[in-house]
């Protein structure tokens, strides 16, 4: 193995998480590597018409994603359980390649809800002391909305965030999210357009019910935009390839668009692209992790690069892994409910029902990573749980992003699946469908959590992430009741006919997209006993060893998690930027 | 199979000429949905590609070709499945990197598990579709006296019916999850995927749906065919058209 020269700060991963903090580290004038195992995609098919326009490639054979061949996941819903692998990647997508995920997520940016934050004393506070099930380990972030809300405002700013304020300044905003926690400044550029879908929901959901539904806030970008590095985006087009998809028109909030074409310019930075990290070279007694080794995979050697600071930036399953195999810090032990590493393992509850409206042209190619329109009436505690059973929720919303054939077509239930008949009813169908969709919260519970798995090996011959996963019974009666409240919007909006009505429930199913929004194994806290890393996202058990990702979140909500991630990682950067200066514990 | 097409080339030209005057490098997607890029072709079309296959050998290509037609037969929509090309798309597609087994993490232990836990077998898909394709004509020929390739259409359908719903039993094989699993994602992929591909000749499935295809910049489309028919619907263009 080859030794490098050190540097300042070492990052795992070259994506979201990693090109936010870098910016900051940049900013303030720190040294900093980015060790990525892709490459670019932009510059390639994906990122060129006409061929991007290609949802057999990208979408379908899933081009852009980690290649499951070489590393996948296992899956067992019960510890007695054998493993199995999921040979074919299609829960939830990691990313490969510079910007990661991010080069090809849809871009929905939220701002969590403040209570999020510090879920375990909200509960207990409003609900009482048993309000917790003793086999939820809900715990506290150690951190709080007030301390993210200029980082949210950066990413906002940084990424040209569309959307409309529901409270600014603890001042009720018309046409935004009534719930969202107090905002210093509106969003950096106005709504995209509603789809027609959006608009009957929209309408609906306020006549009927009296909820308020808003547009999606999102890093799509209404018209040209100028950030401030000075990066640019173009008005996005609707062209309905935004999910999965690089953005040709370069109209989407990236970090391969917007954060390290600007970071490749500065001095002392670097992005190391086909580099695969292979494990943390950790000093125990020291407390002290003086490398990372990676493959590089140009040249077929092994390297160690040495760094003041390491960052592992890898997104939710590699974190947890560089962790496992690098033997640091307690894995989880859910026998005894301690431990840490690889705890609170968490998913998303999301279920849809599929609504045909003969009467109305709803277009669904006509659509954007971020056209939908939501309602946040039942998410988080934004609802009064008492007697209901269970706690968490979901968001509620039409959310026409796609029209794309293969995927993105719905028949009524009863079409016949081939043959004329099924023909007739795609004609009749495709423009005059939608669906109503529940994003719901998923909250620890003591059996889901990340371990190795001792019987399969990735083509490094590193064992494979083992999820320990099921959707449980809290999870399953959040489902039950958002799907149920989505049905009597779904019936109101004057269907001709909805398709079946499914809450989600267990077996947990790995053939079925389910948002790549997996939390949790490597969670934050300000207790050394329950997390990994402390409020500053700082190993507790080594102290130039930091993470960031939704590995460190300690529960899913029912909003997607890039908004808080974000706020964390450009945090993160100035902390790091302190630390470079003055090591020590962070507090 | 002879459906007229679009011409690639005329419009090729066009768009690089107007790249070139637009002093871009490439052609960019600026240009795209422009009364000028829709032009129709001046030159007569050309005869459609794609006959003969690469994976299939004579029987298992007749029981492919016998099934697309029962899957989609000619009629007011769309031509017979095979003269859209979708025998050819699946060709292909056995006959490439996903039939190879792409994407698909093929190492031990293997564990038979839940429908839920995905596919669990050593073959890749090329050798479990043909695998599947003989044991399907194997029960075809045990209950009907004939391969399915001569059975009459209605025979054949009801046959694929029974099959899609588990009735057909296979010493060895779990046909059902074959068939829904594996044929039947690779049949819509056929009808819906770009026609680059092999299926979908003469983008007649999306003309079908009113799908447009590729075109891009609905920036004001958006709006102006909010809760109306979008007339780009019925003259979809697809990777060729910008080729
Ligand atoms: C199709 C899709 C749509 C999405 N839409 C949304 C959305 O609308 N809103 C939202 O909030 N979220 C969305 N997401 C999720 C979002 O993309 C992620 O939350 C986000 O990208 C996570 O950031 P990250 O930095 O943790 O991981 P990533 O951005 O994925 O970056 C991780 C990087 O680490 C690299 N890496 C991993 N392992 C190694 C290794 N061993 N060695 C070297 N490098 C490694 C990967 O190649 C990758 O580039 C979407 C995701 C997908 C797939």
């Amino acid at each position: 193995m080859k030794p490098l020269p050190q540097r300042s700060v070492v990052i795992v991963g070259g994506g979201m998480a990693a090109g936010l903090l870098a910016r900051q580290l940049v900013h303030q004038g720190i040294d900093t590597v980015v060790l990525e195992r892709g490459g670019d995609h932009r510059a390639e098919a994906a990122g060129r018409i006409p061929t991007q326009r290609d949802e057999l490639r990208w979408d379908i054979r899933l081009g852009l994603m980690q290649d499951a061949a070489s590393e996948t996941y296992t899956l067992r819903r019960s510890r007695p359980e054998p493993s199995r692998p999921m040979r074919r990647l299609s829960a939830f997508l990691p990313g490969t390649g510079v910007g990661g995920a991010g080069s090809h997520w849809n871009g929905q940016v939220w701002r969590w809800a403040a209570c999020n934050m510090a879920l375990r004393s909200h509960f207990t506070a409003r609900y009482g002391q048993d309000a917790i099930p003793a086999d939820m380990p809900l715990q506290d972030w150690g951190v709080s909305h007030e301390e993210l809300e200029p980082y949210y405002d950066l990413f906002e700013k940084l990424f040209g965030v569309t959307g409309r304020a529901g409270n600014i300044r603890g001042k009720i905003m018309p046409g935004g999210n009534p719930f969202e926690a107090p905002r210093q400044n509106e969003y950096p550029q106005p709504p995209l357009e509603t789809t027609e879908a959006g608009l009957i929901f929209k309408a609906t959901a306020e006549r009927e019910f009296g909820y308020r539904p808003f547009p999606s806030p999102g890093a799509n970008s209404t018209g040209t935009y100028v950030n401030p590095d000075g990066m640019r985006l173009g008005a996005c087009q609707y062209c309905g390839h935004c999910d999965r998809f690089i953005c040709e028109a370069n109209a989407k909030g990236t970090p391969d668009a917007l954060l390290y074409p600007w970071l490749e310019r500065q001095a002392h930075f670097e992005l190391r692209r086909h580099c695969q990290v292979l494990g943390l070279d950790y000093d125990r007694a020291a407390g002290r992790v003086r490398g990372v080794r990676y493959l590089d995979l140009i040249t077929g050697e092994e390297y160690l690069q040495p760094g003041g600071v390491v960052v592992l930036a890898a997104f939710t399953m590699t974190n947890t892994k560089l962790l496992l195999t690098g033997g640091i810090g307690r894995p989880y032990d859910p026998v005894k409910g301690e431990g840490v590493v690889g705890k609170n393992f968490c998913y998303q509850i999301n279920s849809g029902i599929s609504i045909f409206l003969r009467d109305r042209w709803l277009n669904p190619f006509l659509a954007a990573g971020c056209t939908s329109t939501i309602m946040e009436e039942f998410d988080d505690d934004n609802f009064d749980h008492t007697g209901l059973g269970f706690l968490g929720g979901g968001s509620i919303g039409v959310g026409v992003i796609s029209g794309r054939p293969i995927n993105a077509r719905r028949l009524p239930p009863g079409t016949p699946r081939w043959g004329t008949a099924w023909k007739r009813a795609n004609a009749e169908w495709y423009a005059h469908n939608c669906a109503i969709g529940v994003q719901g919260s998923c909250y620890p519970h003591r059996e889901n959590y990340l371990d190795l798995d001792p019987d399969y090996s990735d083509a490094f011959g590193l064992p494979l992430v083992r999820m320990n996963f099921d959707i449980r019974e809290n999870e399953r009666r959040v489902s039950a009741f958002c799907t149920g409240r989505a049905e009597q919007i779904a019936r109101a909006m004057g269907a001709t006919q909805l398709g079946p009505v499914v809450p989600r429930t267990s077996p947990f199913d790995t053939r079925l997209y389910q948002g790549t929004h997996i939390t949790g194994g490597t969670c934050m806290g300000a207790d050394p006993a329950t997390s990994v890393v402390s409020p500053r996202l700082q190993h507790w058990d080594s102290e130039n060893l930091f993470v960031v990702g939704a590995s460190v979140f300690a529960h899913n909500s029912g909003l997607n998690p890039t908004g808080p991630l974000a706020a964390l990682a450009l945090r993160l950067g100035d902390d790091i930027a302190r630390y470079v200066k003055n090591p020590g514990h962070l507090s | 199979m002879n459906l007229p097409r679009d011409s690639g080339p005329s419009r090729r030209e066009f768009l690089r000429h107007a790249a070139l005057a637009a002093g871009l490098t490439s052609v960019s997607t600026t240009l795209w949905g422009t009364e000028a890029a829709a032009t129709p072709s001046q030159l007569p079309p050309v005869e459609s590609p794609a006959t003969g296959y690469l994976s299939l050998g004579p029987e298992e290509a007749a029981f492919v070709e016998a099934m697309i037609n029962v899957l989609c037969p000619a009629d007011e929509l769309t031509p017979s499945g095979v003269d859209c090309g979708l025998a050819v798309f699946i060709d292909r597609q056995l006959a490439g990197a996903f039939g190879r087994g792409e994407r698909l993490y093929l190492r031990g232990p293997w564990r038979p598990g839940l429908p839920q836990d995905g596919y669990q077998l050593p073959m890749a898909p090329e050798q479990f579709f043909k695998t599947g394709l003989a044991a399907a004509d194997a029960a075809c020929r045990e209950q009907h006296g004939r391969s399915f390739a001569d059975l009459e259409t209605t025979v054949a359908d009801s046959f694929l019916s029974a099959l899609a719903e588990g009735k057909i039993a296979h010493s060895r094989m779990a046909l059902a999850e074959w068939f829904n699993d594996l044929v039947y994602p690779l049949f819509i992929q056929a009808c819906f995927a770009d026609p680059i591909y092999g299926g979908n000749q003469d983008k007649v499935f999306w003309k079908m749906i009113g799908y447009p295809g590729l075109p891009a910049v609905n920036g004001l489309n958006m709006v102006k065919y909010r809760g109306k028919p979008f007339p780009g619907a019925r003259h979809p263009k697809s990777i060729q058209d910008f080729s």
